[in-house]
């Protein structure tokens, strides 16, 4: 399982550099076993009385051979450990990224991007300290003792054997006792993502929380995640020490069961002594690996579970790529056929979908919160895949073009604008980093940025702050329609709900929009009305489909739910603030229009 | 760098320390005992080889204390991790809560300069992190310490020349560990640094994926987080790679083989010279194979020590940051009046935002800050909350200077609106209580009727219930219609709102604005405007320009005096909303 886990992270082609490893560390943790077990040999030809040097010069000159061969065995699964270490450090960020790239937005909820930092930043260490510190002291420290009880076996066969039955205790006390320290860190860890998601929130909204009196006292769920933290950390305490005790216990019980047998047989003078006395030895280092073992497969096993939620991310399966994507023969345009979707299908969003809209020209969609406007934008960049029906862009349905071609076709102004911590002209820049000097500063008055960098002090250079965070609200939409007009892609998709903020924004999505005219297809939700009213054809959503489409002059003749939603809009826009029990004087000074 | 006695750390370190001090003790017990049954083994072989195996009583004694020896090194040596353990938990919930509530105390401004992926190392990774240094640090360092002094004392006492035998391969480690580790300190700190950026890269990497996407991976995003994460992984690689092989080679030197080697053939010299007894040899033999143990595990463990004492010292910064400062002795507001006097506010780089600034909000009246995009309109509504504390002049709430009112006090009387709503992970009722947490669900229901929202709540499947993100996916204008619900349920006699939340949800726009008139009503109202027409009808109206006041008055007086708002109001006039 762990050897699995690891050949998921290290990938494919470094299956058999891993085993490669695996067979230089047996073989090691074999030799070591060897040159100990010679430790009988040649202690008996040093206790012999008197010295037997031609024996102990054999011996010795036999255990240097094999020293040798642990040398040379040790240095390979070292140097290979270490190769393996460095691959991970210097390749799993990468590889994790770009696998991460792959998958569609629906797997990204609060707590998925929680436990992904997490794993990406302690997960790639664990992973390293696995190869260059904990596999060898464990497997050598297993394999070791076995082959020790083995050699008593020769040696003495009651020795032997009274080693050989201590085995399985001792196996069982270390199972129970990694097996605990697995399934509480698993909890421990669960605990520390959600702390951790809390603190971050906690850090994210002390604005609204200090608005609210939130952040002076305790924010209780915050308190409350801490408290779970602390109760699973202290669990795992509680429940895992007795079981490392037992399972050290274990360990110096099979020590002691071999020296009281060691007693017994010199007691009973059934053993010659200088035998005895090397076999007593060899028991002590029968027991000494084990012990270390012990302290160290529990770390061994919390990193199994580090390496298992790495690798599990790993299995997370990106959108299917198309074998031989098809070409975009129509660019710019974009095609629903008949599309059922819901982001859980007991639920669907849209019913039955329908509508083309032509290359090169304008579209605004009009409809109820909760219509589906966003899902349509959703789906033609293919964050997600349509239950049924197609959904067409350039003339291929989605699923068959390849991604980077998909996203070269659109460029997007969509509801949640997130910027790259960096310049402002980095940010700009995002949309196409080879534009021209021209085309930036051109993408950049039509969206309003000029505006913004003629007014700070450090222009261009001004950073943004992690997600655009050191920008106003309407700043950062400028910024994110800016950078959507440099890409000058065929289909400009823009949500205008959070482009509008305030008339200054409103006037500048309007020209870029009007600037892009003709140019590229334009599929709009639109709630402003001048936006609207320049489109070449309306489609207005209910209920997941196309209620009623054509142009601004023939649904107002028409009637129905565009005209109705017309004159809401109007009234909306010609609403004031002013509490209801102030006298209405200053209406008095309103010039009539 | 500050002393770590006066650190707050270490004051929030010290309840606990005591049994870390005690865990060094057991551990330097079981260090010492893990030598007994060797010493005892030899003992034993000696009676043996003597030929007195029928010496019961004598064999018996000494297979006691190697019983003995072995059983107390085994209870020590758990005992100290176990005891550490229980300290380092006491100590992590204990510094936690002590970072929460200073991240609850800082200026707001502080979260401009401090990325989100830099508080949650701070409260999660780094604390984490300072687990090595308490849980295994103190004891690994004692056993490291005392098992080789009491070893080699022990051998000295036997023979010095097998002292000698069993540290004869420690030099050629010890040289190369000296070489490998010049300069570890600098190289460490610039790891340290350069793994921050890739946690920093990661947390953006993942928030801005749908970015990501839509720009494709030759986008300058996905380059950002992957040229983070190459600086750090070819930093560190080019740092350790040329060591590997010294160290794959001479940490040998400290194999059980190897010293095995030594010790046998370097023994059976000296024996052959008749120097040394064997059984002095079996015990040199023993000890010096777990010699070099406790070594190691202090080596293992060093880069994780370091990462300890870097994360402490960041935590130790953290905890050192100042905080917004309480009230000496704090007051009540007397009324619903905000008054603004020649304030002036700078940032923390030392760009002016505001400066001049005076002005008054009588009770129950709208003051609505107008102006071009950057005039400061959001900055001097959040001084009215303290967001920040002004550079100069006084902001005062009821007629008392916010620095001298309590926090709580202060937000009973002011309540926010903000255009950045604020959700957090938690029910929906949960959320509108964020202000009066003891709230009952009728007054829940009724702020979010109040506030149009209540509907749509009806229409989740757990209404009030249903958790924010997971059972309910709120559109924008939604989100703030709930935040609006919040401010009406909180009942501030002083309102400060973003006029701009009106119009992020044009859907409902309407709706929203019944409902902040609603709020409105009866308060002292500061809000923020961005279309005039909205607030022609405003008590007083403030343009702002360059983080001063250009002009004040009411509608039909600005527009007369033909300044800065007249022309704002030509502007808008002129660009009809259809």
């Amino acid at each position: 399982m762990l050897i699995a886990d690891l050949l998921k992270i290290l990938g494919p082609q470094r299956r058999g550099a891993l085993y490669r490893y695996f067979a230089w560390l047996l073989a090691y943790g074999v030799l070591e076993g060897l040159a100990v077990t010679l430790l009988v040999p040649v202690l008996r030809a040093l206790l012999a009385q008197p010295l037997d040097m031609g024996a102990l010069t054999g011996w010795l000159l036999a255990l240097g051979g094999v020293v040798l061969c642990c040398c040379i065995a040790r240095y390979q699964q070292s140097m290979q450990g270490f190769n393996l270490a460095l691959v991970v450090l210097t390749s799993l960020h990468r590889r994790l990224g770009d696998h991460v790239a792959t998958l569609p937005l629906g797997w990204f909820s609060g707590e998925r991007i929680g436990r992904l930092s997490q794993s990406a930043t302690n997960g790639t260490l664990m992973v390293t300290n696995i190869f260059a510190h904990l596999l060898t002291p464990v497997v050598t420290g297993l394999v070791t003792p076995c082959i020790i009880a083995l050699a008593m076996l020769i040696f003495d066969w009651r020795l032997g054997l009274c080693a050989l039955l201590s085995a399985p205790l001792i196996l069982l006390a270390h199972r129970r006792a990694s097996a605990a320290i697995g399934r509480t860190e698993e909890a421990v860890d669960h605990a520390a993502a959600q702390a951790g998601s809390r603190v971050v929130e906690f850090a994210r909204q002390q604005p609204a929380l200090r608005a609210f009196g939130q952040a002076l006292g305790s924010y209780p769920p915050l308190e409350a995640a801490i408290t779970a933290q602390k109760q699973a950390g202290g669990s795992m305490l509680d429940q895992t020490f007795p079981r490392l005790f037992a399972s050290g216990l274990a360990v110096q019980l099979a020590f002691l069961a071999l020296i009281l047998t060691g007693l017994a047989l010199a007691a009973s003078g059934a053993a010659d002594p200088a035998g005895l006395v090397a076999l007593l030895v060899l028991a002590a280092r029968f027991a000494g690996p084990l012990t270390e073992t012990a302290a160290r497969s529990g770390l061994l096993r919390m990193a199994g579970n580090d390496l298992r939620r790495l690798a599990a991310i790993f299995d997370e399966k990106p959108l299917p790529e198309p074998a031989e994507p098809a070409r975009m023969d129509q660019p710019g345009s974009i095609a629903f056929d008949e599309v059922h979707f819901g982001y859980d299908p007991a639920q669907p969003v849209l019913r039955g979908l329908s509508f083309q809209v032509p290359s090169g020209s304008m579209v605004a969609i009009v409809g109820a919160s909760g219509a589906g406007k966003s899902t349509i934008i959703r789906l033609i960049m293919r964050f997600f895949d349509v239950q049924a029906g197609a959904v067409r862009v350039g003339g291929a349905d989605v699923r068959e073009v390849a991604t980077a071609d998909l996203m070269a076709a659109i460029a997007t102004v969509t509801q949640d604008v997130y910027l790259f911590d960096g310049t402002l002209e980095q940010a700009v820049r995002l949309g196409r980093a080879d534009a021209t000097e021209a085309e930036l500063r051109h993408a950049a008055d039509l969206a309003g940025v000029t505006e913004i960098v003629a007014r700070l002090p450090q222009g261009w250079q001004t950073r943004v702050g992690e997600g655009g965070a050191l920008l106003s609200g309407g700043e950062r939409q400028r910024v994110s329609v800016a950078r959507a007009l440099l890409k000058q892609a065929p289909i400009l998709l823009l949500d205008e709900a959070t482009a509008a903020l305030d008339p200054e924004n409103e006037r500048y999505v309007q020209r870029s929009i009007a600037a892009l005219r003709g140019r590229a297809t334009v599929l709009v939700i639109a709630h402003r009305l001048r936006t609207v009213s320049m489109a070449d054809r309306i489609l207005v959503l209910a209920d997941g489909h196309v209620a009623e489409a054509g142009s601004h002059a023939e649904l107002m003749q028409a009637g129905g739910a565009y005209a109705a939603f017309w004159h809401e809009r109007q009234r909306a826009e010609g609403w004031r603030l002013l509490p209801r029990d102030q006298p209405m004087a200053p209406a008095r000074d309103q010039p009539s229009p | 760098m500050t002393s770590i006695i006066d650190s707050p750390l270490a004051a929030l370190r010290r309840p606990a320390m005591g049994l870390v001090r005690l865990g060094m003790v057991l551990g330097a017990v079981g260090a010492l005992s893990q030598l007994l049954p060797f010493i005892f083994i030899a003992r034993l072989g000696e009676l043996l080889l003597a030929g007195s195996s029928q010496d019961r009583a004598a064999l018996a004694g000494l297979g006691a204390l190697v019983v003995a020896g072995l059983f107390i090194g085994w209870a020590a040596n758990g005992a100290a991790l176990w005891l550490t353990h229980i300290a380092d938990h006491r100590i992590q919930a204990d510094v936690r809560r002590a970072l929460v509530a200073k991240l609850g105390r800082v200026p707001l401004g502080w979260y401009a300069e401090n990325t989100t992926g830099a508080v949650r190392k701070a409260v999660q990774g780094d604390l984490e992190d300072l687990h090595h240094m308490v849980a295994h640090h103190y004891v690994d360092l004692t056993a490291a310490i005392a098992l080789p002094l009491g070893g080699i004392a022990y051998l000295v006492w036997l023979d010095w020349r097998l002292a000698l035998l069993a540290v004869a391969s420690f030099p050629i480690y010890a040289l190369a560990y000296g070489w490998m580790m010049r300069g570890f300190g600098a190289k460490m700190a610039q790891l340290d640094a350069s793994f921050a950026q890739v946690n920093t890269a990661i947390v953006e990497f993942v928030h801005g994926i749908a970015v990501v996407k839509g720009f494709g991976r030759a986008g300058e995003a996905h380059s950002a987080y992957r040229a983070a994460v190459d600086g750090f992984s070819q930093r560190y690689a080019g740092w350790v790679r040329p060591l590997l092989r010294l160290e794959a080679l001479t940490s040998m030197a400290l194999s059980v083989p190897v010293i095995l080697l030594v010790s046998l053939s370097g023994g059976a010299w000296l024996l052959a010279d008749g120097q040394i007894a064997p059984m002095d040899l079996l015990a040199e033999i023993m000890v010096a194979v777990i010699l070099p143990q406790s070594l190691l595990t202090l080596n293992q463990g060093l880069m994780a020590e370091r990462k300890a004492a870097a994360a402490a010292s960041r935590i130790d910064t953290l905890l050192r940051t100042p905080e917004l400062p309480a009230a000496v002795h704090p007051r009540l507001p007397r009324d619903a009046t905000i008054c603004f006097n020649n304030v002036s506010f700078q940032y923390p780089d030392g760009a002016t935002a505001l400066s001049g600034i005076d002005l008054y909000c009588r009770p129950g009246t709208v003051t609505a800050l107008v102006g071009p995009s950057g005039a400061g309109k959001s900055t001097l509504a959040k001084l009215a909350a303290r967001f920040h504390d002004v550079s100069g002049g006084v902001v005062r709430i009821g007629g008392i200077d916010v620095r001298d009112i309590a926090g709580e006090a202060l937000y009973r009387h002011v309540g926010f609106v903000l255009q950045e709503v604020g959700l957090l992970h938690g029910s929906i009722a949960d959320n509108i209580r964020l202000g009066r947490p003891e709230s009952p669900m009728a007054a829940v229901m009724a702020a979010a009727r109040a506030a149009q929202i209540h509907d749509r709540i009806q229409q989740l499947p757990q209404g009030y219930d249903s958790i924010i993100g997971a059972g309910a996916q709120l559109s924008g204008g939604e989100a703030q219609r709930l935040s609006i619900a919040r401010a009406l349920l909180a009942d501030t006699p002083i309102l400060i709102l973003d006029e701009a939340t009106a119009h992020a949800d044009p859907d409902s726009e309407a709706r929203i604005q019944d409902a902040l008139s609603a709020a409105a009503r009866g308060r002292t109202v500061l809000v923020i405007a961005h279309r005039l027409s909205s607030i022609a009808g405003a008590d007083q109206i403030v343009v702002m320009r360059d983080g001063t006041i250009a002009e004040c008055g009411r509608h039909g007086a600005l527009l007369a005096s033909g300044g800065l708002y007249a022309a704002l109001w030509q502007a808008e006039q002129g660009e009809p909303a259809c």
